[in-house]
């Protein structure tokens, strides 16, 4: 298991290393810079040109990436611009707001997505499997920006049961923490347990039909034990797989949701970088989500592999 | 109307004039919640000139002068100021004032700081006539000009970057490097990005004992509240409900569809400031066939500019055809009027093959950072179309459009929304069109002429007729469109008293109910 944890983790260092010269070359590629942000919407040439001088925008190219390799290797991610912090403390300092987020809407699609499916599966073509189906469909297709504005108005402004935005650290105040997050991870979750519902709902009927299952209900199994323990945990090996895939989506979805709810997480920090063109923060922020994306990826191959053997040994 | 506690204050400072002792508002109390759509790219006050910093900076910061609710300059941190006669000595004496870090403010301290601005400051020009700066004593700062600059004034007292007072050990520091340390009402307490700002009283703050009452960004300042958050909410819809539901108090702006479907709600209170800014229509004049005047005549012709008002700006306008405000100093009267919005068709039809128009593309530039930006770009598009130009619309984010507006070329027309430089008066708009690189690529002699009688006439009345010429210049030659003026809405709840809207929610002078 350990060679194989270090061949995928070899395996991810050439990405790595095409991601951080990606992100180095869009910023060279697309218009505008800094400048614009800081000068305003009216300021002169003269100012713009005074300006980009003195944040050191006019370096030439090559000096500027063998700066970012150099201090790469350090394991520096350079310094915003706009916040005068360092990149990796920026990042850092989001990084709980946007792993909570992640991971409690992961937790709530995929708790609320295979019970569905499960749902869904054993009472295929009745009324609780449409139902489910339908549901996860919805879920499925409201855009999510949408659907939290619905959420803010129903149960912040009408109801008053929650607050509209805003981030409450866990270590300063649990309660608050979990209230803060409910709507928007709730929001986030919606579309990716619509996927995890079919998904579930798929495997799970495959799996019904197979014969250890025909054998132990033959056995007088009791029904919720043949579902819940031998069909569901079978069942669940492509829903792992795609559990990998949601939390990538859902770390993108992040972006659009933290700016509904006013969540300084890094979402938020990487697209306020590139509205506002602040170049580290830009190129540090996709560096560490392609690196975050490629362990989430190398966790589920490796629980895919301890799920079924298989797979490790190079025979599936 | 001033409140019991204003009048006060006033009366008990009228008795202690002279001795200047600090500012007790006594029972300050309760935190207001202010929420904004972007966060400061500096708290820096001199440096930047957006108007996310400036919400927050001018709270913090004062100025030798700043302007009062008319938007004319007044004393702040100057007690006043002695002009020589050839308008070449400028003698400031300063009042009492002390730093957030408890020091108390000298001369020292101001002459640092406007050296300071001329290095690194957003409107850094405003310096450029000082020659020399000499502090007699720690209470006067004499400034000598190289020439005579009599826009001086109106320029350190301006907040577009405010030309902000620090203390003398911050100045050597490098743009957006220094300690948050000002003079204002409020002390800077923490910045947390895509999250909010804190500020604080300053129990020490020394109020301005020459007024009564709040002027606009100047007069006395009375700290009713202990404490401020700004926060940070970029979306439109999440700060709407956060006003409905308590959780802010006061709302930055607030979208004219909100306004109108709240206004009847008895929590809340809308502010509407009208005129707030103009939206005009940049012209490229290097760009052909923009580089021939009767080409830009017929698209000032033909173009209905009250459609494009009344759909950029959801119905919050008025038309006004000047480059300055009714009501202020430089206003220039019918000027140019006979010219503005014509939304006549026929007349763009003819001036177009008058001009010897070819079918050339012509490219209209947009963003989509600010909606009526992109609004009056695809409105315009439309209504030249309709006369037989052959438009191109191109919307970007704001920094792809703003970088490509700089360039000589790749644009013809490009929507600005001109916020502060109208209300600050008429150097900063004569100055966008004149200079080095002027807005439309192209140095026009008569504008140029303008200018230089703006900035070095003595006399009022010559630099109101450079003014008027501007203007006239604006018009006879279409240098740049003017469409209206826009208007915005502030929003409060209503148990925050004495709120007074203005170009940023001033958290001075209000209180908790």
């Amino acid at each position: 298991m350990l060679r194989y944890a270090a061949g995928r983790l070899l395996a991810a260092l050439p990405v790595l290393l095409i991601v951080s010269l990606l992100s180095f070359g869009i910023v060279w590629i697309v218009p505008g810079d800094v400048a614009a942000e800081m000068a305003g919407p009216t300021a002169t040439a003269e100012e713009l040109a005074r300006l980009r001088e003195r944040l050191g925008l006019t370096r030439p190219w090559h000096e500027q990436l063998v700066g970012w390799y150099g201090a790469l290797l350090q394991g520096d991610l350079g310094e915003s611009i706009l916040l005068r912090q360092g990149v990796a403390a920026a990042i850092v300092e989001r990084l709980p707001v946007t792993l909570s987020l992640t991971f409690t809407a992961l937790a709530i699609a995929f708790v609320a997505g295979t019970a569905l499916g499960t749902l869904a599966a054993v009472r295929a073509g009745k009324a609780a499997d449409r139902a489910a189906m339908g549901t996860a469909l919805i879920g499925f297709s409201i855009p999510d920006f949408w659907l939290g504005l619905v959420f803010v108005y129903v149960f912040a402004v009408v109801l008053g049961w929650l607050p509209t935005g805003g981030y409450v650290p866990f270590a300063t105040d649990p309660l608050g923490w979990a209230r803060s997050m409910l709507l928007p991870a709730a929001t986030l979750a919606l579309a990716q347990m619509g996927l995890f519902a079919r998904m579930t709902r798929a495997a799970m009927l495959e799996v019904l039909q197979q014969d250890y299952i025909r054998t132990a209900r033959a056995k007088g199994m009791p029904g919720w034990i043949v579902v819940g323990k031998h069909a569901l945990r079978n069942a669940l090996i492509p829903v792992v797989t795609v559990a990998g895939i949601a939390c990538g989506v859902l770390l993108g979805g992040a972006v659009v949701i933290e700016s509904v709810f006013s969540l300084p997480g890094v979402g938020r920090l990487i697209v306020g970088a590139i509205q506002r063109r602040d170049y580290p923060v830009i190129q540090g922020g996709l560096l560490l989500t392609a690196t975050i994306f490629v362990l989430v990826n190398l966790v589920v191959d490796l629980l895919y592999a301890t799920l079924d053997p298989r797979i490790r040994h190079g025979r599936r | 109307m001033l409140t019991r506690r204003e009048l006060g204050l006033a009366t008990g400072a009228t008795a202690l004039s002279g001795l200047a002792k600090p500012a007790l508002a006594q029972g300050a109390r309760g935190t207001v919640v202010m929420a904004q759509q972007a966060q400061p790219p500096s708290l820096d006050a001199q440096v930047t000139t957006a108007q996310a910093s400036r919400n927050i900076n001018l709270h913090v910061y004062e100025t030798l002068f700043a302007r009062d609710e008319a938007g004319n300059p007044q004393p702040d941190l100057a007690e006043g100021v002695d002009v020589s006669a050839d308008g070449l000595t400028y003698r400031f004496s300063l009042r009492d004032a002390r730093f957030h870090n408890g020091k108390r403010m000298t001369s020292a301290d101001v002459r640092a700081s406007l050296q300071r601005y001329g290095r690194v400051g957003g409107s850094a020009f405003i310096m450029q006539p000082v020659d020399a700066m000499e502090t007699p004593d720690a209470r006067t700062l004499v400034v000598r000009l190289k020439q005579p600059s009599p826009g001086f004034i109106a320029g350190i007292s301006s907040p577009r970057a405010p030309c902000a007072i620090i203390p003398e050990e911050e100045a050597g520091k490098e743009a957006s490097r220094i300690e948050v340390i000002g003079t204002g009402p409020f002390r800077f307490v923490e910045y947390r990005p895509d999250s909010h700002v804190r500020l604080t009283r300053f129990p020490e703050y020394v109020q301005n004992s020459r007024y009564q009452g709040m002027d606009g960004f100047a007069g006395r300042k009375v700290a009713n509240i202990e404490n401020i958050m700004i926060r940070f909410v970029p979306e439109a819809g999440a700060r709407t409900a956060g006003l409905q539901t308590g959780e802010m108090q006061i709302l930055e702006a607030i979208a004219v569809p909100a306004a109108q479907r709240l206004r009847n709600d008895r929590n809340l209170q809308m502010h509407e400031m009208l005129p707030w800014s103009f939206q005009t229509l940049i012209l490229n004049h290097v760009m052909p066939p923009m580089d021939n005047p009767v080409f830009r005549r017929a698209l000032q012709a033909a173009l209905d500019l009250e459609e494009i008002m009344a759909i950029s700006t959801d119905g919050l306008y008025r038309m006004t055809h000047g480059w300055q405000h009714p009501g202020t100093t430089y206003f220039a009267g019918d000027v140019g009027r006979q010219l503005y919005n014509i939304n006549n068709k026929d007349r763009g039809r003819a001036l177009l093959r008058e001009s010897g128009y070819r079918n050339e593309e012509i490219i209209l530039l947009g963003d989509s950072s600010f909606s009526n930006h992109q609004a009056a770009i695809v409105t315009a598009a439309e209504q030249l179309r309709g006369i037989g130009v052959n438009v191109r619309t191109v919307i970007t984010d704001w920094p792809t459009a703003f970088s490509q507006r700089t360039q000589r070329t790749g644009w013809h027309m490009w929507a600005l929304m001109m916020g502060i430089e109208p209300y600050e008066g008429p150097y900063g708009v004569v100055g966008y069109f004149s200079g080095h690189q002027p807005a439309q690529h192209q140095r026009d002699e008569v504008i140029e002429d303008c200018q230089r009688r703006l900035t070095t006439s003595l006399a009022e009345a010559d630099r109101k007729k450079a003014v008027a010429d501007f203007q006239a210049r604006m018009y006879d030659q279409a240098i740049a469109i003017k469409c209206g003026d826009v208007g915005i809405i502030q929003a409060t709840r209503a148990n925050v008293r004495d709120y007074k809207p203005y170009r940023i929610p001033r958290m001075w002078g209000i209180s908790l109910a």
